[in-house]
């Protein structure tokens, strides 16, 4: 038990140290937004997936090929529009009359870190074939199974606000994102800085990696091992469930949301440089695990009641794993 | 006061509570079976030399089997030497006749009341006592748990002494050692963990207020004895009889405002049919050792029946003085829910599973969870900061994380940030992670504890209110 705990321990700080070469390397390019930042990376640790949204012009594409390029992986990207066809993003058996055979050429998806920009741009029928991709590692063209590269991150990023031409994403699209990481406008003197910056030449350009695939992957295993008590696995549990019984909500968190939260919370606490999780970890990642997978009541909605805020409300009334008997 | 000083006195403590009430039940044995031939003293002697080796061969890094073989081979040679000096002092140590007599001696011990059953038993149970205490880690729980043990069995056999009419000549010094010892202990106990209202506010003076209170006690004890005397207790129940009597007179002139119904007459009897005189028959005679065993099953059942009766009114009594202490201003009684009947309990449980253990070998290996001392010790800390914050008006709230809390608290206390970070990384990281702190850390904690409780809660409150 003892070894186990020092294994762990040493694990932590293995992933910590990486973790701060990882958010400093990417801030280079990210002013301000450390928020941000450690919620990708989270995301990346548990091998999950994320949605960035919000506002055009704040740096979601910024930060996806920030992140792309700090690690050592191969990355490809994929602009959606309407007209973008499946084939377009997983591959296609194509005649090749020197050999005169059917040869697979794989799609953009074929890669360690894709970038999915404007996703609700793509059409239902091109959004849906990430499902197997992102939940499963795997993708299947004309019968032929292909297993994905590892680690494979989708990182993709949508407005929120422009609907016109777009396809809103749907529940199990949605459902297969770790998380969800909204931007927000920077301050007064973030943006100061994000112009001095960029006055000479984009910082991107000489963004080198700090991680390699390989361990990557280590760290992702390391991960795993993070110490999790029972009453916090309870709270975890709490909270999901109670998004299925609030009266503001017409689709609760899946199973997998729990378990999204679970790894994310591990990750997180070893970002921070614990390798315990505590109830602090799970509140934090409450809101951008499971806001997105929930579908609000139409009262809620007209009464101007945010997922965020609903989540927040359950977050302050379910209770907290600390000494009782007072 | 040094740590270790206090560690060593704390075992003193112990040992000599534990050592009055040994010392009073062999005493009654040995009047009572051996016609006091056996040296009372010499067999106590046992039981500090079973701490001493026990101890010493703490030190050596030997696995638990040995310890535990040596340790007991070790008791078989005292006892040995024990029966040798109190039993056979005439013969000679390298005369064989002694060890020749020796088992016939301890077979007939399991039929007859021997004084060799007491030197086997007590030597035994000292033994066994003196491991335990070089094995536990004493705190205040510890100390009062000694404290209610030892005073039962002293009461059980004061009892028994008095109804089997034992002339008991140290009965009155036995107590007030035991007394001393045990208010000496717990204080030290609770003074040691910086949790007591002495260490408190009062910090500086506790030894002088802890002399204070011994001196009090024993004055109001001297006080009592000599104010509750024989001829007091006499009048006491005159006055009882003669109130007696008169309820008794009331009742009868009450009763004689009534008419007495007039005795009619009875019809004769009818002449009753002549009947043979029976044979007398009886069903089933119980057989004599069915009756003796009934006869001890009666005998633990009212042994059981006073021992309850015991563990009620000494709960009663600690939890009337419990609800007389938190009344009082600047003082915090600290809760001891069932120290006494937890160990109890665990004890008969233990029992129960060895005694399952070796019938079922193969179906009692289930996992026992039981927690660790410095986690107990570092939750009670922060029950304690939380106890103290909801005194003062600001209670955590139930979706509140320990760090959430943290920030309330040092919003209205700044001055004491370094101390309430503290204790709430040392219980965060023990509750939910995988460490435990140790010693220095638990006595920080418990520094950082004391130094929070000096400030005034209602000034807190009032800042609180204000914002």
């Amino acid at each position: 038990m003892d070894r186990v705990i020092e294994e762990a321990s040493q694990g932590a700080l293995q992933i910590k140290e990486a973790a701060d070469r990882f958010i400093s390397n990417v801030n280079k390019v990210i002013v301000g937004k450390k928020e941000a930042i450690e919620l990708v990376l989270v995301a990346l640790l548990c091998e999950g997936h994320v949605l960035i949204e919000d506002v055009p012009g704040i740096g979601k594409t910024m930060l996806a090929k920030a992140t792309a390029k700090s690690l050592e992986c191969s990355f490809k990207r994929v602009q959606c529009t309407p007209d973008l066809l499946p084939s377009d993003v997983t591959g296609i058996h194509y005649f090749n009359q020197k050999t005169s055979e059917f040869e697979f050429r794989p799609g953009p998806i074929m890669a360690n870190i894709l970038l999915v920009d404007e996703i609700n741009r793509a059409t239902p029928r091109t959004q849906s074939c990430l499902l197997e991709c992102m939940q499963e590692q795997q993708v299947t063209v004309d019968l032929e199974t292909v297993p994905l590269p590892r680690p494979f991150l989708v990182i993709a990023t949508q407005n929120p606000v422009e609907l016109e031409g777009t396809f809103p994403l749907p529940e199990a699209q949605l459902d297969r994102f770790l998380l969800r990481v909204k931007l927000g406008y920077p301050s007064e003197d973030e943006e100061g800085a994000i112009l001095s910056r960029f006055q000479q030449e984009n910082p991107l350009d000489n963004l080198t990696s700090v991680i390699e695939a390989k361990e990557l992957l280590e760290l992702q295993k390391l991960c795993r091992q993070v110490y999790i008590e029972n009453s916090v696995r309870n709270y975890i549990i709490t909270i999901t469930r109670s998004t299925r019984s609030h009266q503001g909500i017409e689709l609760g968190a899946s199973p997998r949301a729990s378990l999204g939260l679970h790894l994310a919370s591990q990750a997180l606490a070893v970002i921070r440089g614990r390798n315990y999780v505590i109830p602090d970890d799970v509140k934090y990642l409450a809101v951008p695990t499971l806001a997105h997978r929930l579908i609000p009541k139409t009262e809620s909605r007209l009464r101007g009641q945010s997922v965020e805020k609903i989540v927040g409300e359950i977050v302050s009334t379910v209770p907290v794993p600390v000494e009782e008997k007072v | 006061m040094k740590l270790d000083w206090c560690r060593g006195i704390l075992y003193v403590t112990i040992m000599g509570m534990e050592s009055c009430w040994l010392y009073a039940l062999i005493a009654l044995l040995n009047k009572q079976v051996a016609g006091g031939h056996l040296s009372t003293l010499g067999l106590l002697l046992l039981y500090p030399l079973a701490f001493g080796f026990n101890k010493l061969i703490q030190q050596l890094r030997w696995p638990q089997v040995g310890l535990r073989s040596t340790s007991w081979l070790a008791w078989a040679v005292g006892m040995l030497l024990m029966m040798k000096t109190q039993m056979y002092s005439g013969a000679a140590l390298s005369d064989p006749a002694w060890l020749m007599a020796l088992p016939q001696a301890i077979a007939e011990v399991l039929y007859t009341f021997k004084p060799e059953l007491i030197i086997l038993v007590s030597s035994a149970v000292m033994w066994w006592l003196g491991r335990r205490l070089a094995h536990i880690r004493i705190n205040f729980a510890t100390s009062v748990s000694e404290f209610q043990f030892g005073l039962a069995i002293l009461l059980i056999t004061f009892f028994v002494t008095s109804q089997l009419r034992v002339d008991l000549a140290d009965s009155v010094p036995i107590a007030l050692i035991f007394f001393v010892f045990a208010l000496l202990g717990i204080s030290i106990a609770h003074a040691q963990e910086s949790t007591s209202w002495l260490s408190g506010l009062y910090q500086g003076h506790w030894s002088g207020l802890l002399l204070v209170s011994i001196g009090l006690i024993l004055i109001l004890g001297l006080l009592i004895s000599s104010v509750v005397t024989p001829d007091l207790l006499k009048l006491i129940l005159a006055a009882l009889k003669w109130v007696w009597g008169l309820i008794i007179k009331v009742i009868a002139f009450i009763a004689s405002l009534f008419p007495e119904p007039e005795p009619g007459k009875l019809p004769p009897m009818p002449p009753m049919p002549e009947m043979k005189p029976e044979e007398t028959f009886k069903l089933w005679t119980m057989p004599e050792s069915l009756r003796s065993g009934l006869g001890l099953g009666l005998g633990i059942m009212w042994l059981g029946l006073i021992l309850i009766a015991l563990w009620r009114v000494s709960s009663q009594i600690f939890g009337w003085l419990r609800h007389k202490l938190a009344s009082m201003a600047g003082a915090e009684v600290e809760p001891l829910p069932g120290a006494f009947r937890a160990d109890f309990l665990s004890l008969l449980k233990r029992i129960l599973l060895k005694l399952l253990r070796v019938r079922l070998p193969f179906q009692l290996r289930g996992k026992s969870v039981s927690i660790l001392p410095e986690v107990a010790s570092i939750k009670q800390i922060y029950r304690q900061l939380l106890r103290w914050a909801a005194a003062g008006g600001l209670p955590r709230r139930k979706y509140q994380t320990p760090y959430e809390y943290l920030y309330t608290l040092v919003d209205l206390l700044p001055q004491a940030q370094e101390d309430l970070n503290f204790i709430t990384q040392q219980y965060v990281a023990t509750r939910y992670g995988t460490s435990l702190p140790n010693e220095d850390a638990l006595h920080q904690s418990r520094q950082s504890l004391q130094r929070i409780r000096q400030n005034r809660l209602k000034r807190m409150t009032n800042e609180y209110a204000n914002a």
